[in-house]
């Protein structure tokens, strides 16, 4: 108990494992910042916590979802980043999302990446979708480094649709050739 | 794979309470969807539906408890959602009902309510049981008079609720106990 069932993975610098309750109050204090913006944020911690308990329902009872990503060094939460797809998704993602005083680290492109081979290699997942506001700088600079495209403006499901998007992303088979270039 | 939240099962005359499994989304959702769901918070967008079946089931994996996926037994249906609820900011511990129309009108909700009531009392330790109710909510608040449980006055969810009027119903675990015994 206290972790949502599923498998851990780790990188260089970082270990993605399944949602935790002792992850809260990080998360609630990402979601009330204004760097949240392009994640559904600034939220209430009261609604954050809703945001958490979803993500680890999604790990319980779809098999995947966004892992919780811990700095090794220091065994801080940085972020919640990894397979996504609730209900009415424009696509199968991997999303990501890195608290600010680790911009600019490569967390970001680091844990993405793991997720992707996640994705392709255990969910077997076919294709990889990132949505993307089209005023978020900086997460279009991590698809790219992925080695994905900006595919199409997109929509979001309803209560979302409002909000316009761009979906990046690429086939799995592109992802086995970006794989290699993004680990020479 | 239709994968189900840990947790335990309990049995009532009628009904099976178990934790939530993928199967329930569907059914869920067409009630989070549906003008009938407007006394907790609905009608909500399909996404929301998901969401808050999720969110239960994350309750389950993380803390050990959440509300129960009711299932008729006589047909095998899934019927509804009743248990305890505590999330972050809630202004007690409570315990929940949401029966679909076509199985209410048959004391599902006072039936599943008890049993969760026998529950959070003896295996959680709670020490009091709140409902929030709609003060236009007539059918819960018959089901709250039912267990026993009386109007406390007006309460205050917190986001994303803040906006829903809501009367704090409830009864301790001692006079809940009493009742029982």
């Amino acid at each position: 108990m206290s972790q949502a069932p599923g498998p851990t993975l780790e990188t260089e610098r970082l270990i993605l494992r399944p949602t935790a309750l002792e992850d809260f109050d990080a998360w609630a204090q990402f979601m009330a910042h204004d760097a949240s913006r392009f994640v559904g944020g600034p939220i209430p911690r009261s609604t954050a916590w809703r945001g958490l308990m979803t993500m680890a329902g999604s790990w319980t009872l779809e098999g995947f979802a966004m892992f919780s990503v811990i700095e090794k060094s220091s065994g801080r939460w940085v972020g919640r980043i990894g397979p996504w797809r609730p209900h009415g998704w424009p696509g199968t993602e991997v999303g990501w999302g890195v608290i600010p005083e680790c911009h600019g680290s490569g967390y970001a492109t680091e844990a993405a990446a793991a997720s992707m081979d996640f994705a392709v290699d255990v969910l077997g997942w076919t294709d990889i979708i990132h949505c993307i506001d089209p005023e978020n700088t900086p997460s279009e600079r991590v698809a790219q480094r992925l080695g994905s495209t900006n595919l199409r403006p997109g929509k979001m499901p309803p209560p979302f649709d409002e909000h316009s998007i761009n979906i990046w992303g690429q086939s799995a088979a592109q992802w086995r050739q970006n794989r290699q270039r993004l680990a020479r | 794979m239709n994968r189900r939240a840990p947790g335990p099962t309990l049995e009532t005359e009628r009904l099976i309470l178990r934790p939530p499994e993928l199967a329930d989304v569907a059914p869920w959702m067409a009630f989070m969807g549906s003008e009938a769901s407007a006394n907790i918070g609905g009608p909500v967008p399909a996404l929301r539906g998901w969401s808050s079946l999720m969110f239960g089931a994350g309750d389950w994996a993380l803390r050990g408890y959440g509300m129960f996926s009711v299932v008729e037994k006589a047909s095998g249906d899934w019927i509804g959602r009743v248990g305890p609820v505590h999330y972050e900011g809630w202004p007690g511990t409570e315990i929940g009902w949401a029966i679909i129309p076509i199985a209410q009108g048959k004391g599902y909700s006072v039936e599943a309510a008890a049993a969760c009531m026998d529950w959070v009392v003896d295996v959680l330790g709670w020490t009091d049981i709140i409902h929030t109710i709609r003060p236009d909510n007539f059918i819960s608040q018959k089901v709250a008079k039912r267990l026993g449980s009386v109007n406390q006055g007006l309460g205050k969810l917190p986001p994303p609720h803040e906006d829903l009027t809501v009367d704090i119903w409830g009864q301790s675990a001692a006079d809940w106990r009493a009742r029982r015994a």
